[in-house]
């Protein structure tokens, strides 16, 4: 199989300003121009099963992953934390969707601390916000109310921890999966 | 050991030891259980309830304790004053934000057993907020216990060389702009 080619950059284009000094009548024209270069990436290892349509079955990863593996969910997000459309990624819906929860929950444990939005420059915090360590946090922070009454045994109000989209991934143990705590 | 006397044997036997145990990153309940076996003397063979054979427990770093899912604005500690109109209702990152060192303490309490024993069992739990140990507790330490949760990798503490070798799994179409 031939070295696929990344494109990386796609601005190849003149960017024409008109600049207008107060003084004098002369509007001097600044061009910038940005070159975009095809760079040859070497061709790494072969996915073990080639003819499947999504990445993750080519790669045999169905059940095999988890908000830690840190190193395959930041292939498909953007640089500030988004994921990128399904339709450039080629996953089937299902995994896409566990892989965007699995990049949720790994957002909310802190795992990827260089994908954050860009704020503006003069982005002021308006109090500073505890750092509080959690993991496999299912419900974003704000959304979650406390519970004031769990209720007796029979009908106990539980907190959710991790998500049930994952509840076929393998184990290793003899211990069920705890999604109620 | 074959190699002690008569005396000296019974005397490590029955001796208190100090153990540390680091809550950074992990979740309180499991250092709560961990805390709890050791205080009662429950690692011990020579347990029994009324033989006073609970060890000395250290957790340091209680302020960097993390709970799994939305448990730190769901999870509420009650209390009661005593008084009409002194039922009080905190969520645990309220509770931690007042006093870092509470949640581990109520997680120990809560796992001990419901008699007399408990308070001196509590009086043996020693919890530190950050790595700051006084010089005497320091001195006393014999064992680190080793941590219940695994701390996963931030992308960020990977090597230049790990990331490569980790296959791409999808090209990009070649008119796409990435990020």
């Amino acid at each position: 199989m031939a070295a696929r080619s990344v494109f990386r950059s796609l601005w190849t284009s003149f960017a024409g300003l008109k600049l207008e000094s107060r003084g004098t009548n002369l509007s001097s024209l600044r061009t910038i121009s940005i070159e975009g270069q095809i760079l040859e990436v070497p061709v790494g290892a072969q996915p073990p099963n080639p003819t499947a349509k999504c990445p993750i079955y080519r790669w045999n990863l169905q059940n095999k992953y988890n908000y830690t593996d840190v190193l395959l969910l930041s292939q498909f997000i953007r640089s500030d934390g988004g994921m990128l459309p399904r339709r450039v990624t080629g996953l089937c819906p299902e995994e896409h969707r566990k892989i965007a929860i699995c990049v949720q929950m790994a957002h909310r444990a802190g795992l990827l601390p260089d994908h954050k939005p860009k704020l503006p420059e003069d982005h002021v915090p308006k109090r500073p916000k505890p750092k509080l360590n959690r993991y496999l946090t299912r419900w974003s922070i704000d959304s979650v109310k406390p519970i004031y009454k769990t209720g007796l045994k029979w009908c106990k109000k539980r907190m959710p921890v991790g998500h049930p989209i994952l509840k076929n991934n393998v184990r290793y143990g003899v211990k069920p999966l705890y999604i109620k705590h | 050991m074959s190699s002690f006397s008569r005396s000296a044997q019974q005397w490590a036997t029955f001796a208190r030891s100090w153990f540390l145990i680091d809550a950074r990153m992990q979740p309180p309940g499991k250092i709560a259980t961990m805390c709890s076996i050791r205080l009662q003397g429950k690692h011990k063979p020579i347990y029994h309830a009324l033989s006073d054979c609970g060890d000395h427990v250290v957790v340091i770093n209680s302020k960097h304790i993390a709970f799994s899912g939305n448990k730190w604005e769901q999870k509420v500690y009650s209390s009661h004053t005593g008084y009409p109109g002194g039922f009080k209702q905190v969520t645990a990152a309220q509770l931690h934000h007042k006093d870092p060192k509470a949640i581990v303490r109520l997680a120990v309490y809560g796992m001990l057993p419901r008699n007399l024993h408990r308070r001196t069992m509590m009086q043996r739990l020693h919890i530190f907020p950050e790595d700051e140990l006084p010089y005497d507790i320091q001195a006393n330490l014999t064992e680190e216990l080793p941590q219940p949760r695994e701390i996963p990798k931030k992308l960020s503490e990977y090597t230049r060389e790990e990331i490569d070798a980790f296959p791409r799994l999808w090209t990009p179409p070649e008119d796409y702009k990435m990020k």
